[in-house]
């Protein structure tokens, strides 16, 4: 929202100073326009952009995806689908060719359809990773806005408070809240699901907005010593103004970079977790999938390498895109 | 009793955790479980008892000595928190620490001729004396037992330690079932730590140790069989709970070091003397334990075939290795009897119709939720209708509901809740997955999709730890929220009086579904005191009355383990009386034989 504003602006001072120079018509450009153009001319940045789309269309559109594929998450009897000797699928991979009823195959043992629960899956990873990373970049920002322009106490405490949480281990405290959580809403199965999902978002964004804090802290530390401040505070714009009009915008590009990079972690992270078990648990992610297929690597590849290949294709994508968005922000970084 | 921590999460939730499993089957080897196994006409005679067994044991024939033999156990078997004979109670400590580092007043010796296990005396030179009526047995310590920093070991050491099986607190262990249930005036005793080691009921003379019953105790030569049985120190060297880090050892194996839920390395023991050991051979130089391993890495270890797997034990191999293994390994991966029975167990005062719990055994996926929960049907979980496991004394295969095949069969089950009363999806099962391992969750989407075809609903709850924190805890807020709770239970030898008891008496922990009739809890008692020779028959026919008459459980499947051994593991046997490798008799086979 800010761009066409600042467009506005920088037209209108470019103006008057500039005198007219005949045919060549030089078109005003904010920084964020030009950064887009050469955004706009990266194909790494537009690949990894495609990718990401991707993903984010198969995580908005998971159930309809599903039926149009003619899948489904419903648990059949294993022995319909499975060798229960061998526990491998009795149709398609790893010893069958493709199966069209199941086109990713299904799981051993219980004999889920693996493209539905990785289709879902992938929706969850982006729901808790998009929201984790937003909830957690909007917090950070706040604190590091508030800590860097106020100073004094306010600065000391908000940095006390960002101290204490980067040295609680992250991990730490994901285990010993599950079995709290499993103790507090067991008797409830679907409320504890639905907890348990939103207690990863939550601990995700507890232990990943210092970061981000003290980014900004620093950044609005020499915002605030430019002219353009001083200017506003000399003639009594009130704070809140300051802050949201005159600095805030000059920090679009950390704030754009540092969420674009937490994303992908972010993605890992809900992975790990529910790898370990500590996770979400009522609906599908990729990291229970790895989980199970581990220990199936060696009869049954294809297994894990579908939520590995989920994982690391959306991760990359998501980093490749946030390292072209640093450097069409950041010249100074261009090659 | 304690749960063993052998398979709690592979089998998941398909109901299933293994409990104390500290004996079991006289009989039922591997896949062939047979019914007229030897203890019940033998129980008596001798056939799988020898009170005339006298050591050195039979040498193994080709068996040398020396090398190392590494065991992985992997996760969830954390093996022994503590190695303190008197609290020992699940099928890993008793198996290792039995068989290798302490001797008790009886033990199990395996008859290569048979495959079974033999009780054989061990400290003691006979299996025991009682009295006619059985409330008194006096054993008879023989001489020339030493620890192993050379002194004797006394009859008053034994004593001492048999007096400690009634203590509580950190040495609580099955004591606490066995000794406390008949030994005379064991409620006001709680040890000598606690209340001095004048304990009226046992008692030593010279050589003899007698010990005085409260009630007819027919079976206290098994009994004598378990480390809980056998010499502790008595003073400060033996006090709780440093004893659990440095126990002294009277068998052929001392601890030469211990981390808990991580290693336990044995070496030799040079103050064991073979003469007087009937059962326990001393071949490898050393054992080496590892717990908790993941299961992955293990079966790869074994699969590899390198020279650390050559002389390498695994004693639970995944079934996702099963196929790969067998075409690898072929006759070194064993699949063993357990001796072990799980099971659903509707709550008896929620689920209060009999149709209902016959038509939830009709509903019950038993092969699905099997091979969901990690377990391969009809080798490492295999089905029946019986309370007892296969192996156990007297066990006779019955209908449980008479005329019919217990079996998966929805049809059946619909026409069961139709005649309760109840239409399609009103019944709604409640029972717990958990969920803390891929498997635990998918043996309970397997329940759930096979109860639901049937006409049942359900609501599954999901916990990440241990199911038996819920299923055995009353007071806990998910169990009450349960109408169906699960079990699984493992005799402590082939009687049915360490089963039945343990599982249909009121108010008994594992008796996770509260059955209580008064007529059972009648019956158990009047089984208990039939002379000895009755009781296997007697247990069989109370098996077929609870089953019948009352349908209170679905047994979900009978326990076998599957192990995998190294090619230079000599005379691999599965000890089917603990349901573990039969450490007693193995050697290492040296290198370019």
């Amino acid at each position: 929202m800010t761009v066409p504003q600042m467009e506005v602006t920088s037209e209108v001072s470019t103006a008057p100073g500039a005198p007219e120079q005949g045919q060549k018509e030089i078109a005003g450009k904010s920084p964020l326009r030009i950064a887009f153009e050469r955004l706009r001319r990266d194909w790494v940045a537009m690949i990894s952009l495609l990718v990401v789309l991707f993903f984010v269309v198969i995580a908005i559109f998971a159930p309809l995806i599903a039926r149009l594929l003619g899948v489904s998450l419903d648990t059949p009897l294993a022995s319909e689908r499975i060798n229960l000797i061998n526990q491998l699928p009795l149709e398609g991979p790893p010893f069958g060719g493709f199966d069209p009823e199941h086109p990713f195959g299904v799981a051993p043992r219980s004999g889920q359809d693996n493209l539905a629960v990785w289709l879902y899956g992938a929706r969850t990873s982006m729901v808790i990773a998009t929201t984790a990373a937003v909830l957690s970049t909007v917090t950070g920002v706040v604190v590091g806005l508030l800590a860097g322009y106020l100073g004094g106490v306010v600065d000391r405490v908000l940095m006390f408070v960002t101290d204490v949480f980067l040295t609680i281990p992250f991990l730490l405290a994901a285990l010993a809240l599950s079995p709290i959580l499993s103790d507090r809403f067991g008797t409830n199965p679907e409320l504890l699901g639905e907890v348990k999902f939103y207690s990863v978002i939550g601990i995700l964004t507890v232990f990943g907005w210092m970061t981000m804090a003290r980014l900004i802290r620093g950044e609005v530390l020499s915002i605030r010593e430019r002219e353009f401040v001083q200017a506003a505070r000399v003639i009594g714009v009130p704070t809140s103004v300051i802050l949201r009009k005159e600095i805030l915008p000059n920090l679009v590009a950390p704030i754009v970079v540092a969420f674009s990079l937490a994303l992908p972690a972010y993605v890992a992270a809900e992975a790990g977790l529910s790898y370990l078990g500590i996770g979400v648990t009522d609906r599908p992610s990729w990291g229970q999938t790895v989980a199970g297929a581990v220990q199936w690597f060696e009869s049954y590849p294809q297994y894990l390498w579908q939520p590995v290949i989920g994982i690391v294709l959306l991760v990359i994508a998501l980093n490749l895109l946030g390292d072209s968005i640093r450097d069409a922000l950041d010249p100074k970084t261009r090659r | 009793m304690k749960r063993s921590k052998f398979m709690a999460a592979v089998a998941g939730a398909a109901a299933i955790s293994t409990l104390a499993a500290c004996g079991g089957g006289g009989g039922g080897n591997n896949n062939a479980p047979t019914t007229d196994d030897g203890f019940q006409e033998g129980g008596a005679a001798g056939e799988l008892k020898d009170p005339e067994a006298q050591g050195p044991a039979d040498p193994i024939e080709g068996a040398e000595e020396g090398g190392t033999i590494n065991v992985l156990l992997p996760s969830p078997d954390t093996g022994p928190a503590t190695l303190d004979p008197t609290a020992g109670w699940s099928v890993t400590d008793n198996s290792i620490l039995q068989n290798l580092v302490f001797r008790s007043l009886t033990t199990y010796k395996f008859d290569p001729e048979t495959g079974e296990m033999v009780l054989v005396p061990d400290l003691a030179t006979d299996l025991g004396t009682p009295n006619q009526d059985f409330t008194e047995w006096t054993f008879t310590i023989k001489d020339g037992i030493r620890w192993e920093n050379g002194d004797p070991v006394t009859a008053e050491d034994v004593a001492f330690g048999i007096k400690r099986s009634l203590a509580g607190g950190d040495l609580q262990g099955p004591g606490s079932k066995y000794s406390k249930t008949y030994f005379a005036g064991a409620e006001d005793y709680n040890g000598p730590y606690e209340d001095g080691e004048n304990y009226e009921a046992v008692t030593v003379d010279g050589n003899d140790i007698t010990i005085e019953m409260s009630q007819p105790f027919p079976e206290m030569d098994y009994w004598g069989s378990f480390m809980a049985m056998g010499p502790v120190p008595s003073g400060p060297e033996g006090e709780p709970p440093g004893y659990g880090q440095e126990p002294l050892a009277t068998g052929p194996y001392k601890v030469a070091s211990f981390r808990p839920e991580v290693e336990l390395v044995l070496e030799r023991n040079d103050e064991w003397d073979p003469e007087t050991d009937p059962s326990r051979h001393q071949y490898p130089d050393e054992f080496v334990f590892q717990f908790n391993q993941d299961t992955t890495t293990s079966d790869q270890i074994m699969l590899s075939n390198n020279a650390e797997s050559e002389t390498t034990i695994l004693t639970a191999l995944q079934g996702s290795s099963y196929q790969r293994a067998t075409e690898e390994l072929g006759d070194r991966v064993v699949s063993a009897s357990q001796a072990c029975t799980g099971f659903f167990f509707p709550d008896y005062d929620k689920i209060t119709e009999k149709e209902v719990r016959q038509a939830l055994a009709f509903a019950y996926p038993y092969e699905d939720a099997a091979a969901a929960g990690g377990e391969i049907p009809g080798l490492t979980r295999t089905f029946g209708e019986t309370i007892l496991p296969p192996g156990m004394a007297g066990r006779e295969e019955f209908d449980a509901i008479e005329g019919e095949t217990m079996e998966t069969n929805p049809e059946k089950a619909r026409e069961l809740l139709e005649a309760a009363g109840y239409a399609d999806g009103e019944y709604e099962i409640r029972f717990l997955s958990q969920s803390g391992s891929p498997e635990g969750r998918a043996a309970a989407d397997q329940i759930a999709t096979a109860l639901e075809d049937a006409g049942f609903s359900t609501r599954i709850f999901d916990y990440d730890g241990s199911g038996y924190d819920v299923w055995t805890d009353p007071d806990n807020n998910i169990h009450k929220q349960l109408n169906v709770q699960q079990v699984a239970w493992c005799s402590d030898w082939p009687s049915g009086s360490t089963f039945i008891p343990a599982l249909f008496e009121t108010g008994q922990e594992y008796n996770t579904g509260g059955f209580s009739e008064p007529s059972v809890d009648e019956a158990i008692s009047e089984v208990s005191s039939l002379p000895v020779e009755d009781q296997p028959a007697a247990w069989a026919e109370l098996d077929r009355t609870i089953m019948q008459d009352f349908f209170p459980v679905i047994p979900t499947g009978y326990y076998n383990n599957l192990f995998a051994y190294g090619e230079r593991i000599g005379n691999f046997q599965n000890d089917a009386a603990q349901g573990f490798p039969n450490w007693r008799d193995m050697y290492v086979v040296p290198e370019g034989s």
